[in-house]
């Protein structure tokens, strides 16, 4: 029997819906606050805590709205982007940094583990310098190259950990029948790693979706702006209604949570193997 | 690894000159003189004791808090699977949206939790909690550790597993009870990776800025400005990159000391072992 809280099945089950209640509610909030009229929102005596469903075309109005539909596109091609560039750069570097001995290959692993910690608010203002020079500023293309700085560290240390994982006698076998790197990792370690890299995808992908520093910070235009810039830009706001406010907040939200949940049995297993250790 | 090294570099030098953000050019050297004008300046000192009390809070509720969730979802119970999937929605929810929800939340006028203080008999004032200089900064850390605690739990969960159940058995044929149970065997499990878990949660903390930003800028009165906040407040409000440079030095040097330190606290742990 392994250890845990002493409790009877009850007790448990009061609590674990305590628990469960407390990490759900600020979102179950927003959409609360969508679905209702102002009535509701505004009055002093009453809170209204349950959905009013007949009030759902709220969020056909915000997809209706083009800008908010803009955001959204933006964001996507930016977190895709992120995920091809970071898996595609991540998978030679963890595999050279697994297989092969070369020069300064303890400092470029170093070098990972310390980009890690640097904050993005650091970061943000040499690189905006950075990109000044080369043109890169309010562009979707310059803000996929930021965030690929930040998710690249972790995606080669997840692919990293997980090629280490993969017997040597595999590719030195594959190896010795005259294959050469470039199709042992393709043939051999890819199919193997296959889980881990749909960790660091979702891990790429998510830190690209909910970015903020970079893009308020390097993109002016209003239609190249992702929905974290666009939704950031909504607090505070007293022109807007909130439940249009909340409407939008749930859509750039829910793709994020439902691909997180669908992946999380691999980001979990990614994280613990490679990022946490940096 | 160039947009990040040689930035980090340039940091370095933009540290020690007076450089600005309408006139990149005129990077003139003035050697520590941003260091001095920093560490002199008595709200500095504020904004590192706000980070030293965001950073701490941080750690300290995050992991105490997921090992309770940890330790609670471990057992058996009916939809255990459905209620760990679930458990994690604070940390995938992105963190604009968490700052957004919560700003409404604490509306001075009709946020559910400002109505819930008011009902507790806490009055935030008629601006609300996130400009109550007193509670701003309380506010800031419930939403941050309701973000972090998950991804906590879920981490101690999985080394939970590793448990041997023999010595959780062989310690209760011995006497044992349930707390020493804990602490001679389930503890001893735990404890590197709490380690781990812990200078995580520190560099996570003392990179965070979105939340803060978005939730109050820093204010009321700069209880909840922190290092980085601070820092892309000179960069870009004031427009003082070398000032902003020379912040971030303070701020990656205290990064260093916390993970070698941080280091050495898991080697030493190791060896003990």
């Amino acid at each position: 029997m392994m250890h845990r809280i002493r409790l009877g099945v009850a007790g448990r089950t009061i609590a674990v819906l305590v628990v469960l209640g407390l990490a759900i509610f600020p979102v179950y909030w927003m959409f609360v606050t969508a679905l209702s009229s102002d009535e509701e929102l505004f009055s002093s005596s009453s809170v209204n805590i349950l959905p009013n469903f007949s009030r759902f075309g709220v969020f056909a109005a915000a997809l209706a709205d083009g800008q908010v539909v803009t955001w959204l596109l933006n964001s996507l091609i930016v977190a895709a982007g992120t995920t091809v560039l970071s898996i595609g750069l991540g998978i030679p570097l963890g595999y050279a940094l697994s297989r092969f001995t070369f020069r300064g290959k303890a400092a470029v692993g170093l070098a990972l583990l310390f980009t890690q910690m640097l904050p993005e608010a650091l970061l943000v203002v040499p690189l905006f310098a950075m990109f000044r020079r080369f043109d890169l500023l309010n562009s979707l293309h310059g803000l996929i190259l930021a965030d690929t700085a930040f998710a690249l560290p972790v995606v080669s240390l997840i692919l990293k950990g997980a090629i280490d994982g993969v017997p040597r006698d595999l590719d030195e076998a594959a190896r010795v029948d005259g294959s050469r790197p470039p199709t042992v990792l393709a043939r051999i370690i890819l199919p193997l790693i296959a889980p881990a890299i749909a960790a660091a995808a979702v891990i790429a992908f998510f830190s690209a979706w909910n970015e903020y520093v970079f893009a308020v910070t390097f993109v002016f235009d209003k239609p190249l702006q992702p929905a974290s810039v666009g939704v950031a830009g909504f607090i505070g706001e007293q022109d807007t209604s909130i439940q249009s406010i909340m409407a939008v907040g749930l859509l750039f939200t829910l793709p994020a949570v439902a691909f997180y949940l669908f992946a999380q049995r691999y980001v979990v297993s990614g994280m613990t193997a490679g990022a946490v250790k940096g | 690894m160039v947009f990040q090294l040689v930035p980090l570099l340039q940091e370095v030098w933009l540290s020690f000159t007076k450089t600005t953000l309408l006139n990149p050019n005129l990077n003139v050297w003035v050697g520590m003189a941003n260091f001095q004008s920093v560490l002199a300046n008595p709200s500095f000192r504020q904004t590192l004791l706000t980070t030293v009390i965001y950073v701490a809070a941080c750690v300290v509720g995050s992991v105490g808090l997921g090992l309770l969730v940890a330790l609670l979802l471990n057992g058996r119970f009916p939809g255990r699977a459905v209620a760990r999937s679930l458990v994690t929605v604070p940390w995938a929810a992105p963190g604009i949206a968490v700052a957004l929800i919560a700003t409404w939340m604490f509306n001075p006028q009709f946020g559910i939790l400002t109505r819930t203080l008011r009902g507790m008999g806490i009055d935030p004032g008629p601006n609300g909690v996130l400009n109550n200089p007193q509670l701003a900064l309380g506010a800031i850390l419930v939403t941050t550790i309701w973000q972090l605690v998950p991804f906590v739990a879920v981490v101690l969960l999985s080394a939970l597993q590793g448990v041997p159940q023999e010595l959780v058995e062989a310690a209760q044929v011995d006497g044992a009870g349930r707390w020493m149970t804990f602490r001679v065997v389930t503890w001893q499990v735990l404890k590197p990776t709490i380690g781990l878990v812990a200078v995580l949660m520190t560099i996570w903390s003392l990179r965070r800025f979105e939340l803060i930003w978005l939730m109050t800028r820093g204010g009321p009165l700069g209880s909840t400005r922190t290092l980085v906040i601070d820092l892309y407040a000179q960069a870009f409000e004031s427009k003082q990159l070398g000032t902003a440079a020379a912040i971030g030095m303070v701020g990656v040097v205290i990064a260093m000391i916390v993970i070698i330190g941080g280091r050495l606290v898991a080697n030493a742990a190791a060896k003990e072992a």
